[in-house]
């Protein structure tokens, strides 16, 4: 090869380093700098969550949650007090308000993004997580206002932790353990803890989440039996640490429930509610279609291949495909007197 | 005027304050409350009749969506549309295309003895004439015929039975029940049909949509299906089937096109564009009275003429281009032979010729032209002079072109996965709004059509 | 480009006009503004090319993929603008054609907004129909497919639908015409304050009225003589972003500028009909 010829090569390669806003230089820095923000972000969240608790970080819990090593950790605890973001002492970290409102506006990215992905995207509940673990690093400001906006400002992400608000104000949630719910009591769930992993997937494989209603019918040292009104679970009492439950806001789901999907063809029925897990577009859509609690509801048509299956409903036919049927509950009914006296007291 | 000022960003935080109090069922309950009045006032302004209620609906429905005629029943109504389009046209089309050479020739005439040099009389009624009177007498009757049959079926409310009838299928895609509903309007027209994915809510099913529409026979491909379905398959079977056959023919071609449908869909929803399944709630109306009127107008005017509007507009130029192609002549050999020539080892390689892909890169304006613009090209290599039957263009194409089986075919294949014409890509453009979608609406279909004719004709040549 | 506008309600720097134009819609020639809304499958494009004729034009949203048709027809020397909203279940925005048919009857403040209804399934399209009177009193309502209804053995009783609603209702066929003059004049009459609307205002559980109450006095202050405060607390309540938007920008307080004109026009009509 000629020399003129390496130097074009060399020529060439220089341009593609040095180029701006698309060199090889701009995008490794760029990269670097993203890699940065990652971790003062997952460190930020790290020190509000242990903050809510009432607790104050350390660098050894700093260096654990991110799993780096302890020299590391302090440069980045020195770097993060050089940009005014915490304040160390010797009980641990403590946020400044730039720091606050920086990790709460994290928080509010993850628990909005997770918010979406079960609402809009359908995603099933064990899967959110760790989608919005990379999403939240992306999201700026003024897309979090949009997405807070086209999902109608929701309060609390799908696992019940309350979702900072534009301005960073944060709600707590007012629950207890469900394991000190008395006895007998109705309850509502209105939080799941989603780690450890392994316990979270056991609640939300049971049908357990969020927004659903439940009593306790045992609680012994040993375990935790609850029903959810036509299913009982019986928990450990570290599975049952997880979940947190308030005030049941409207009564149990009645024994002889049923899914709309299993309802058989040419028996009337009336629908209960909607499943705590039918959400967002979905859940609006089958408002709107009528399908509130107490309406009247049969199958109208099969289907070549079984699913969808068209039902009537308000004097409309309306086909539903089997997730979604699934996740009405209804009741055949039996118990036609108490629909007639419950139609009679919205009359009054 | 007002005394007290208030600012309004109090109100929201008011408002936000209230709404945290009351929990995340507040829709549900407006909802709820709604329902019970809109039911509390309807119970008490109607009054249902004893005797007859939703009887004839129901019973309608149960056999259109019944699991053992449901489908047949489907496949029977759209091989009984395209069996009248087909006995319907053949007749209409040859007596157009017999008027319009009388036109051409006299024409002819009549401008060499007014002294008008012979090159613009050839350009102007053996060139633009010739184009638009193909176009005219081998799409109109058949568009005549098909879109008012379509839209009574439309306006009976039948089509969303056979949304209701395919879902599980789209479902197994990971595509959207309406699709169906979308691919139903994309036999009109696929430009009309990817419109139509609006019915879609969900963005990701509605791109699939409308990434997919182009796999079902537009009317503009009708022709070329139902005159090769005519021509080749219908001559294999014995003249009282002959229709018959032929309109099971362009229902087989039909169900490739689902299936590529099907097909491309769960390709697209597994690569590209992966999620999960968005809600799917589709209200079955009661059927409706058809307005004879209104069904005459909507596909008289609203799709015949536009569509047939559409495809004048492209033939003429693209008439006069052919002319010019056929007549100047470089080293003695006309440019169209030259380009068809040129194009001829790729013909060759998926089971076609070189003159095919030449009409077919000529008709990428609407492909409505097709077929006229193969056959002038052809023509103008040929010793015939008029076409105006069905019996005509097949001595042309298999005794002078040496047309096989299996150039209809994968012509028939071509013409039903091959690229969406410019009307099409530039819906695409206007629905999605992204270059990307746009190319891959565009060239997807094209990479199936190469790929599935060069197989066939491999594997048909090795067989024989 | 809009030729001058005679007597009619709107004027080209009323708020109102430039929300319209804003979505695409021009008055042109037209005296009065009409809107169209009903669920789908209820026969209303039906009952809009009855109206309509051939006189209509076809396009989109404007900035949306959702189709929007306009048309206009003559009454009594009126020439009233029909626009057509997309076929929705419910305004409460689940989707884009529920947010437009929303902020056309909000913002664009048809003088008078026809919910077509499907006669055999009244139950679920009165819930449209709830919504839309929480919105805007001018309203009359068409009971569309009566045939149908009468065919599956129905009868609708018209006049306690009326009663119940608190606006005018008229029943149609629109297949065969039948009704539509009655519309036609209805709807005249309502615009001109002939037939006074006292639309009915569905009950919400205790606790969601108490939050209502709270909120509404707070929202006429902000906006003086906005129609529909009640509504917007609603809205307020459930989170919606465009109306918390349209609060904050001061478009909802802009919107009472129309409120005082339509007693002008009301006495323009009478005046004319008391020339005839």
């Amino acid at each position: 090869m000629t020399s003129q010829a390496w130097v074009l090569l060399v020529l060439i390669f220089a341009i593609a380093v040095a180029w701006p806003k698309i060199g090889l230089w701009t995008q490794w820095r760029h990269y670097q700098a993203e890699k940065t923000r990652r971790l003062v972000e997952d460190a930020l969240k790290h020190i509000v969550a242990w903050e809510q608790r009432g607790q104050a970080a350390t660098p050894e819990s700093l260096a654990g949650a991110l799993s780096l090593s302890q020299r590391r950790t302090l440069s980045l605890i020195i770097r993060m007090e050089k940009r005014g973001l915490l304040r160390s002492d010797p009980a641990g970290f403590s946020l400044t308000s730039k720091g606050e409102s920086w990790a709460l506006h994290v928080v509010r990215a993850h628990r909005l993004w997770e918010r979406y992905l079960a609402d809009d995207a359908g995603m099933p509940m064990e899967r959110l997580h760790q989608a919005a673990e990379i999403a939240e690093h992306q999201l700026s400001a003024e897309k979090l206002d949009k997405l807070d906006a086209h999902l109608g400002h929701p309060q609390r992400d799908p696992h019940g932790d309350p979702i900072p608000a534009a301005d960073g104000s944060l709600k707590p949630v007012d629950a207890v353990s469900l394991s000190q719910w008395p006895t007998g009591e109705q309850a509502r769930i209105v939080h799941i803890e989603d780690e450890p992993d392994v316990i979270f997937r056991q609640i939300i494989a049971a049908g357990l989440r969020p927004g659903v209603n439940i009593r306790i019918l045992e609680n012994t040292p040993e375990r935790l039996v609850i029903s959810d009104g036509n299913t009982e679970h019986r928990l450990a009492h570290i599975v049952a640490a997880n979940i947190q439950v308030a005030e049941a806001r409207h009564s149990l789901r009645p024994a002889g429930a049923i899914r709309l999907s299993e309802l058989p063809k040419g028996e009337p029925a009336e629908v209960i509610e909607l499943d705590a897990a039918c959400r967002g577009f979905s859940r609006r859509r089958l408002l709107d279609l009528g399908l509130t609690p107490q309406t009247r509801i049969e199958v109208a048509l099969d289907n070549p291949f079984g699913d969808p299956r068209a039902y009537r409903v308000r004097g409309t036919t309306i086909a539903l495909r089997r997730q979604q049927a699934g996740q009405i509950w209804v009741k055949p009914p039996s118990t036609s007197a108490n629909q007639q006296t419950a139609k009679e007291a919205i009359h009054a | 005027m007002t005394t007290k000022v208030l600012d309004p960003r109090e109100v929201l935080l008011r408002a936000d304050h209230l709404r945290r109090e009351m929990g995340d069922d507040f829709r549900d309950r407006i909802v709820s409350s709604l329902y019970a009045d809109a039911q509390r006032i309807a119970d008490r302004s109607v009054q249902i009749g004893t005797g007859q209620k939703w009887d004839w609906d129901q019973k309608i429905d149960r056999i259109v969506t019944s699991p053992v005629f449901g489908l047949p029943i489907m496949l029977g109504i759209l091989a009984l549309i395209f069996w009248i389009t087909i006995i319907g046209a053949n007749y209409p089309s040859q007596m157009l295309a017999e008027f319009f050479f009388v036109v051409e020739a006299r024409a002819a005439e009549l401008f060499i003895a007014w002294g008008v040099p012979a090159l613009l009389t050839g350009f102007i009624w053996n060139g633009v004439f010739r184009g638009l009177a193909w176009v005219v007498s081998v799409m109109l009757p058949p568009m005549a015929i098909f879109f008012p049959m379509f839209t009574v079926l439309e306006d009976l409310g039948y089509l969303p039975r056979v949304a209701f009838n395919m879902d599980w299928l789209f479902r197994n895609a990971g595509a959207h029940g309406k699709q169906a509903l979308t691919m139903a309007m994309g036999f009109g027209c696929n430009a009309a049909g990817i419109t139509a994915t609006r019915v879609i809510d969900s963005p990701r099913e509605r791109l699939i949509a409308i990434l997919t529409n182009n796999f079902v026979p537009c009317n503009g491909r009708f022709p070329t299906l139902i005159m090769l379905a005519t021509i080749f398959v219908a001559a294999a079977f014995p003249p009282a089937f002959a229709s018959l056959a032929a309109a099971g023919a362009v229902v087989g071609v039909v169900l490739i096109g689902v299936g590529f449908t099907l097909l491309s869909s769960w390709l697209l929803a597994r690569t590209v564009l992966q999620g999960e399944a968005s809600a799917f709630t589709l209200e079955l109306p009661p059927y409706r009275r058809p307005s004879i009127l209104r069904i005459l107008y909507t596909s008289l005017i609203d799709r015949t003429i536009f569509v047939l509007w559409r495809a004048i507009l492209t033939a003429a130029p693209a008439g006069a281009a052919i002319w010019v192609l056929a007549n100047i002549d470089w080293n003695g050999v006309s440019l169209a032979q030259h380009s068809a020539n040129f194009l001829q080892p790729l013909g060759y390689a998926i089971g076609l010729d070189g003159v095919i892909l030449l009409a077919y890169v000529i008709a990428i304006p609407a492909n409505e032209i097709v077929v006229p613009t193969m056959l002038m090209v052809y023509m103008g290599v040929s010793a015939m002079s008029d076409i105006t039957s069905y019996d005509k263009i097949r001595t042309l194409l298999i005794d002078e072109q040496g047309w096989t089986m299996l150039t209809a075919v994968n012509l028939m294949l071509f013409s039903l996965l091959h690229n969406p014409c410019a009307t099409t890509i530039i819906t695409i453009w206007k629905e999605t709004r992204s270059a990307k979608w746009t190319t891959i609406g565009a060239l997807m279909p094209l990479v199936f059509a190469f790929a599935v004719t060069f197989a066939v004709a491999t594997a048909v040549r090795a067989l024989w | 480009m809009t030729a001058a506008v005679t007597d009619h309600s709107n004027c080209e720097t009323c708020p109102a006009h430039a929300q319209l134009e804003q979505m695409g819609v021009s008055l042109g020639k037209s005296d009065y503004l009409v809107a169209l809304a009903g669920n789908p499958n209820t026969g209303k494009s039906s009952v809009f090319n009855a109206l309509t004729g051939l006189r209509q034009h076809v396009g989109n949203w404007t900035g949306k993929t959702v189709m929007r048709a306009e048309g206009g027809y003559s009454f009594q020397d009126k020439r009233y603008k029909l626009v057509d909203l997309p076929g929705t279940y419910s305004l409460l925005s689940a989707s884009e054609d529920e947010e437009i048919s929303r902020n056309f009857l909000l913002f664009g403040r048809p003088d008078c907004t026809v919910v077509v209804v499907d006669a055999t399934a009244l139950e679920r399209n009165l819930n449209l129909v709830l919504q839309v009177l929480e919105i805007t009193s001018k309203v009359v309502v068409c009971v569309n497919l009566m045939d149908e209804a009468k065919r599956k053995g129905m009868k609708v009783d018209v006049r306690s639908l009326s009663r119940d609603l608190g606006v005018p209702t008229v029943p149609t066929v629109a297949r065969t015409k039948e009704g539509l003059r009655d519309l036609v004049q209805t709807v005249a009459a309502v615009i001109a304050g002939e037939i006074a609307t006292k639309p009915v205002r569905p009950q919400h559980p205790p606790e969601l009225e108490k939050a209502v109450d709270e909120l509404v006095p707070m929202i006429e202050t902000v906006a003086p003589g906005l129609p529909n405060a009640r509504w917007v607390a609603l809205r307020l309540l459930d989170g919606d972003h465009k109306v918390r938007q349209a609060l904050l920008s001061g478009e909802l307080s802009e919107l009472e500028g129309r409120q005082a004109a339509p007693v002008e026009t009301v006495s323009s009509v009478v005046a004319l009909q008391g020339r005839q």
